[in-house]
Formats: structure tokens, sequence, C-alpha cells
């Protein structure tokens, strides 16, 4: 357990540089950004509509995947690249430790700045409103989108050296493009299941702003998204360990 | 054999590592041919011009790659599905496998945790003194020079005294003083049970560190033992001796009677001699030289250096 700690922590420091973390930092604030400058003058209902809009618009369909795919990718994808991995893999720790462990560094890294953004934009919201039901259905929204994405991105990472410009044709033509505008393809777009847990617990005005792009044929449920997250990770833990055990590390 | 060796030198007496017919190939290159070795305590150089396959097959002896074909066993396991026999190898990668952010000392003694080992940061202290990089311990590894980064690779591979070492190019990049102190540390583990496999493409090295080679040249083994034994058993390819004497001219123009001589050359009053047999070479020439009234001061084979013998080797395939 505690060589499994080492390497999230490892993780943890091997993708959040200086860089990264003021570049990923301002992407995920932009949203309490725009709000912030956007709801001056505004009305409750005009609240509820802009903090809807750069929710859905940038918040969950931009800033959570663009952050999860890069720190996913780089928790394995660097290592092997740089050829580090070698020093992490022959050590006596089951591969599917080293993989679970490696996913919750990229998750806690990944979730450490997405969470940041959405306690932002939760309390903006909160203060404005006078409604502080919005701050924890964005946390567990986000939480739940970040996870999905790194159970994604993790192994994608590893076996290409291309999984960035994969990840982000996934995000931009897969789940904007295609699955906003097929709705039962919404259940395959990591931000939608966990917007669907947002919704589920947020004020109900935040429902009634929703276009129909943004959840397609799924419905509001913490449960179902949070069973969906758990199964990903799973999935992904075993896939990443049977790669580590099965195929060539370098 | 002609140049071909025996496969018994090959094969280690207590052997700790085994390597049975193992092949790799990336698509349609072969990176290594049909290869039956093993290692025993002791050190082993394992020597091939670049490219040959050498850093293929220490990946695969320590299960960073899987074999297109054979099979490897470190102390009777494969490496792949017995991830306890990582306590007992230590790697020491020929690619600049550092994490630049770390300091040296955070490096080693992570190399530590991540093996189990009580104590690290004390261990990996012992570790740096071990590789006489303790006063640089508190600095980032990617300020380190080359030859500093090389030290911490060992000193990570040393923390946990692994019983079998695995070092691919272990020197590149030290200086002279450096290289002797390394040289000088994988002597004593070895001296000390350890089975300790070192790659290196610079000859010299190896021959500083250890008689057994096992020489890769295009994927294969091309040849495995003791240098001069293997030397000895390309009998295919003549000898060369150098020859001292007190009237080297008198000696040289006799000695092209002798059967087994091939060719005399005279240099700076030793006497260079071609011979296909050097056992008969060295019983005849006595009586020689006795019979002319000439003493002979010196008689010395002058391509049994690795050098020499792994040029034969390359020049052969």
């Amino acid at each position: 357990m505690n060589r499994a700690i080492t390497i999230s922590g490892m993780t943890v420091r091997q993708v959040l540089g200086l860089r990264r973390f003021i570049g990923l930092g301002a992407l995920t604030a932009a949203p309490a950004g725009i709000f912030l400058l956007a709801s001056g003058q505004a009305s409750v209902d005009s609240l509820v509509e802009i903090f809807t809009g750069l929710s859905i618009g940038v918040f969950y369909s931009v800033a959570v995947p663009v952050v999860a795919l890069i720190m996913a990718a780089s928790a394995l994808g660097d290592e092997r690249r740089d050829a580090t991995l070698s020093f992490i893999v022959l050590r006596p720790i089951p591969r599917s430790a080293i993989a679970g462990a490696k996913l919750a560094g990229a998750l806690a890294t990944a979730y450490g700045l997405a969470g940041l953004g959405a306690f932002a934009l939760g309390v903006l919201m909160a203060v404005r409103s006078s409604d502080w039901g919005y701050v924890l259905p964005m946390l567990v929204g986000t939480l739940i989108a970040t996870a999905t994405y790194v159970a994604l991105f993790l192994p994608l990472g590893y076996v290409t050296e291309r999984a960035t410009l994969i990840g982000l044709a996934f995000v931009f033509i897969w789940e904007t493009a295609i699955a906003g505008t097929i709705p039962g393809l919404a259940t395959t777009s990591p931000w939608r299941i966990g917007f669907s847990a947002f919704l589920d617990l947020a004020p109900d005005a935040v429902g009634r702003e929703v276009p129909d792009f943004a959840l397609g044929s799924l419905e509001p449920g913490v449960g179902g998204s949070l069973l969906k997250m758990a199964l990903l990770l799973g999935i992904s833990t075993l896939v990443t360990g049977w790669i580590l055990r099965r195929r060539d590390l370098t | 054999m002609s140049t071909a060796v025996a496969s018994d030198p090959a094969l280690a007496a207590n052997p700790t590592v085994e390597v049975e017919g193992v092949s790799k190939w990336f698509k349609q290159k072969v990176a290594v041919s049909e290869v039956t070795c093993s290692f025993g305590p002791g050190i082993t150089g394992l020597l091939g011009p670049n490219g040959a396959g050498k850093t293929t097959l220490l990946r695969m002896l320590t299960g960073l790659l899987l074999p297109s074909g054979g099979r490897v066993r470190v102390l009777g396991r494969a490496p792949r599905d017995a991830v306890d026999v990582y306590r007992s190898i230590g790697l020491v990668p020929e690619e600049n496998a550092v994490y630049p952010r770390y300091t040296g000392l955070e490096f080693v003694a992570l190399a530590g945790k991540l093996t189990g080992i009580a104590d690290p940061e004390r261990k990996a202290r012992d570790a740096l003194e071990e590789v006489d990089l303790l006063d640089a311990a508190g600095r980032p590894v990617g300020g380190y020079s080359k030859g500093m980064r090389q030290r911490a690779k060992v000193a990570a591979a040393l923390i946990h005294d692994p019983e079998i070492l695995v070092l691919d190019e272990p020197l590149n990049g030290t200086d002279p003083i450096q290289r002797a102190h390394l040289i000088a540390l994988f002597q004593r583990l070895a001296g000390n049970g350890r089975t300790v496999i070192v790659s290196s493409h610079v000859l010299q090295e190896v021959e500083r560190m250890t008689d057994r080679v096992l020489a890769i040249v295009d994927g294969k083994l091309a040849a495995a033992g003791d240098i001069t034994a293997i030397r000895r058993a390309m009998t295919d390819i003549p000898y060369r001796v150098v020859v001292s004497a007190d009237e080297p001219r008198s000696l040289a123009r006799a000695m092209l009677d002798i059967e087994v001589v091939n060719g005399v050359t005279l240099e700076d009053r030793r006497i260079q001699v071609e011979t296909s047999d050097l056992a008969a070479l060295g019983s005849e020439l006595p009586g020689l030289a006795k019979a002319l009234g000439i003493r002979i001061t010196g008689f010395k084979p002058a391509d049994e250096s690795l050098e020499s013998v792994f040029r034969y080797l390359v020049r052969k395939r």
C-alpha cells in the first residue's frame, strides 16, 4: 500500500509542473472569471442561465476533459517516452497496483485543478444567487466527469504517443459533434455522465436552462453516474495492468 | 570450432539468469536471434557493436521486453509472472532514465521505497556514498552531469542490495576516475557473489572488469567464455606473436622454415610472426633458437586482447 501511495505521489509531482499548473489552472478558472464579469447586474434567472451556459459550454465540455486528458495521458505516457518507466515497473509491485496508483495520481492531480475551478464557479454562483446548493453538485459532477476521462485516457497515454491528439478528437469531434447530435450516444460522453450527476443534485432552476444536446438520452442521476464512473475506473485499472504485464515496456 | 564457439562456455556454472533460445523481433527486424546463455556470480561482459542486440537482450532479462521466442528465467522464474523477483534485480538502464526534479537523495531513496526496503533514506545515503555522489545528494538530478546521472542510476540500482545487477553501458559519460571507481565497485560486488552483467561497446572497459564475455553480433551469440580461450578456438584465423631475441634478424630468417609460420616481419628489433598453430610454434621455437645460439628474450601473443578477438568476430559476420 505504501509503495502504491509512493507511485501516486510521484505521479502528481511528475505530471504537474509549474507551467501546466498555471496554464490548466487558468483554463479551469476561466468559467468562474467569465461568470464574474458577465453576472454583474444580472437577475436571478439570468444568473442561472449564465451559470448553466458556462458550466455546459466551457467548464464540463472543454476545461474538464482537457485537464483530465493532459494529466492522464502524461501519467504513464511521459514515463514511457523518457524511459523512466523501468524505474517503476521493475519493482516487486503487482502491475495492476501500479496501474491503480497511476490512475489515482492522475485523478488527484486532474481533480485538484478541475475541482478548484468547479468550486470557484459554484461559490460565485452561490454568492450571487444566495443559494449554496450549487457548490457540492459542481464538485460531485466534476469528480465523476474527471474520473471517467482519466479512466479512458490513462491507458491511451501509454499505448500511443498521439494520445493528446486522439483525446482531443474524442472530446471535440465525438462528444461535441456526434454525441451532441445523436441523443442515444450521450452515454458515451464522460462530461455528460458527470453533468447528469450535477443536474440530479443541483437546484431545479438549472434543469430548466439545460439544452437538449447537453444530456441527450441521459437522465439526471447521481447513482447511475457513480456506477458508470466506478465501472470505468475498474476496467481502466485492469486494462492498464494487463498492458503492463503483457506488452513490451519501452 | 573454427570461429564458432561451443555452447558450453555460454553457460554459467551456477546460473542465476538463464536464457534459452531467446529471440526478439520488432515487426520485420530481428534484434536477437535464438540466443542461449546463462549468467552466474561474477562479472560477465556483454559485448557487441552498437545495434548488435545487447540492450534488447538485457531488456528481456529484466522483463522489460517479452521474448518473441524462447524463455528467460531469473532465479528460476519468469520476471513478468513473478514480480517478487525484482527484489533481487537492480537495473542501470542505458537511457537517461532519471526524474530531473528529484534531488539525488530523493531519487535513490525513491528506488528503495518502491522496492520496499526499510529506512530508504539512510540506505540511499549509503548507496550514494558507494558511488561517490554524496556531496551532490541535495541537488536536483536534472542539474547533474551525465557521469553524475550514471552514478545516481547505479546507486538507485544498488540500494536494495540486489543479487543480480544488470548494467547497460554503465560507464557512459563518466570520467576516468569515476570509471575506475565504478569498475572497482562492480568487481567488489561480483567478489561478494553477486551476478553482474555489464554491457558495453567499449572493449577496454570490459577487459578491465572481467575475462568472461558474451559477444553479440547481429543479434546472435558470436562467442562466449574466457577471452583467451575464445581467441585460441579461432583456429582459422592466424595468430600474431611478437618475439624478442638478441639476434632478431637471424632468428626471423630461420623461422620462415618452421612449417606453422605463415609470415615474419621485423620491426624495431622485434619479430612479428603470423602462425596457424601457436602451440606448435611455442614448442619448436626454443629448439631453433638454441641451434642458432640465439637467446629469446620475449614471446607474447599480440592478438589475444579483447579488442583483437572482437574485431575478428565482427569481421567474420
